[in-house]
């Protein structure tokens, strides 16, 4: 496994994910925004994101919005969607448990597409998580896969196409999509 | 002297002109009688979410206003959300606390702190732009219109009374999932 992926690669895929997506919007019907930003990351500090937290600090051409639970963050979400506005989350797998009935209320029953960059801290490199010695590594792939929600690991630079691709999976499941970082971010 | 919930939900019907309101909880099956097939979308399902939700609307459409109908036991499973919203700054949302003291749709349970809990002290706390209570609707009625037009976030407590139904003793309305199709496909035509 890499030792880690960089900050600026993953902003930049974020960025060429959130200009397919306002392209996607505008085919919708949905006027250009008037706004400069291509969209929004929404977070609750995920240890594992920290420097593509850092980073998008001094990015303009995407918002970032903290806040205060994973619970909000899921809602906040839901209503950028609403409105035409490309999003997605950058928590934590503690957020994740945390969040569990938001996640089932709004993504699953409310069928509203949230894209999850779920941070794995603890994660080890030499065995599956399912097999961690942590429980919160061990039992977030399992609890998604309880509530049906596709998944993938980010775990080196090469897996970075998979930001595209489980954006694009939310919006056409209308539900969530989760991918799994398994590794700090440089 | 609490206000009864439904003539505040008339009220507000009346003046809000087209902002896009999110009801929760005990305000949900009034709302759906008074305001059918409009510009709202419900948080029921998600406990706690009414402000989040209408934070994320607030963002996305600052061309229009957005009108928050929170519960007292709703936003205390969110407090947090209070610093949130102060933080993202939306102009555009007026945050509505309907205050009763207690958990009516699970049988009026009382919330933590009963009625003591001051929600306008807390939003000024998080940075709200303004804050301020009432207990009466005429006082609604006078000064609502202008905090519909000054710049938020602005919170409203609103002493209000228990509501005729909840969403227990009248089911019903469209699904969630419905609601927020047909509020993006309203909202993507203005």
């Amino acid at each position: 496994m890499p030792e880690s992926i960089p900050a600026s690669l993953i902003i930049d895929v974020l960025k060429d994910t959130f200009r397919e997506a306002r392209a996607a919007l505008a085919a919708e019907g949905y006027r250009a925004p008037r706004h400069e930003h291509l969209g929004w990351i929404l977070s609750v500090p995920d240890t594992h994101q920290k420097s593509v937290l850092a980073a998008l600090d001094k990015e303009r051409a995407i918002r970032v919005l903290t806040c205060a639970t994973e619970d909000e963050a899921v809602a906040i979400a839901a209503g950028l969607y609403i409105g035409g506005e490309p999003v997605a989350l950058m928590i934590q797998h503690a957020g994740l448990y945390a969040s569990v009935n938001t996640l089932r209320g709004v993504a699953l029953d409310g069928r509203l597409p949230v894209f999850y960059m779920i941070g794995l801290l603890g994660r080890e490199k030499d065995r599956e998580p399912r097999d961690s010695r942590h429980s919160m590594v061990r039992y977030c792939e399992p609890l998604l896969d309880l509530f049906g929600v596709p998944h993938a690991r980010l775990e080196g630079p090469s897996d970075v196409h998979l930001i595209p691709e489980y954006y694009r999976l939310s919006r056409a499941r209308r539900g969530p999509a989760v991918l799994l970082v398994g590794l700090e971010t440089s | 002297m609490a206000i009864k919930p439904e003539d505040l939900l008339r009220a507000i019907a009346t003046m809000r002109g087209d902002a896009v309101c999110v009801p929760t909880m005990t305000t949900v099956p009034a709302w759906r009688t008074i305001a059918p097939d409009d510009l709202s979308v419900v948080c029921v399902g998600f406990m706690g979410g009414a402000s989040s939700l209408g934070l994320g609307l607030a963002l996305a459409r600052p061309d229009r206003r957005v009108i928050v109908f929170d519960g007292d036991g709703s936003l205390l499973m969110q407090l947090g959300s209070l610093a949130t919203v102060a933080a993202a700054q939306p102009r555009n949302l007026v945050h509505l606390v309907f205050k009763n003291g207690v958990y009516q749709t699970s049988g009026a349970q009382e919330v933590p702190g009963g009625l003591q809990v001051d929600f306008v002290a807390m939003a000024k706390a998080a940075g709200y732009r303004e804050a301020y209570a009432l207990a009466d609707l005429d006082a609604f009625r006078r000064r609502f219109p202008a905090t519909l037009r000054q710049e938020g976030p602005v919170l409203v407590e609103l002493s209000t009374g228990l509501a005729e139904q909840t969403p227990m003793t009248a089911p019903g309305g469209k699904p969630f999932s419905q609601q927020v199709e047909e509020l993006r496909e309203k909202l993507r035509e203005l």
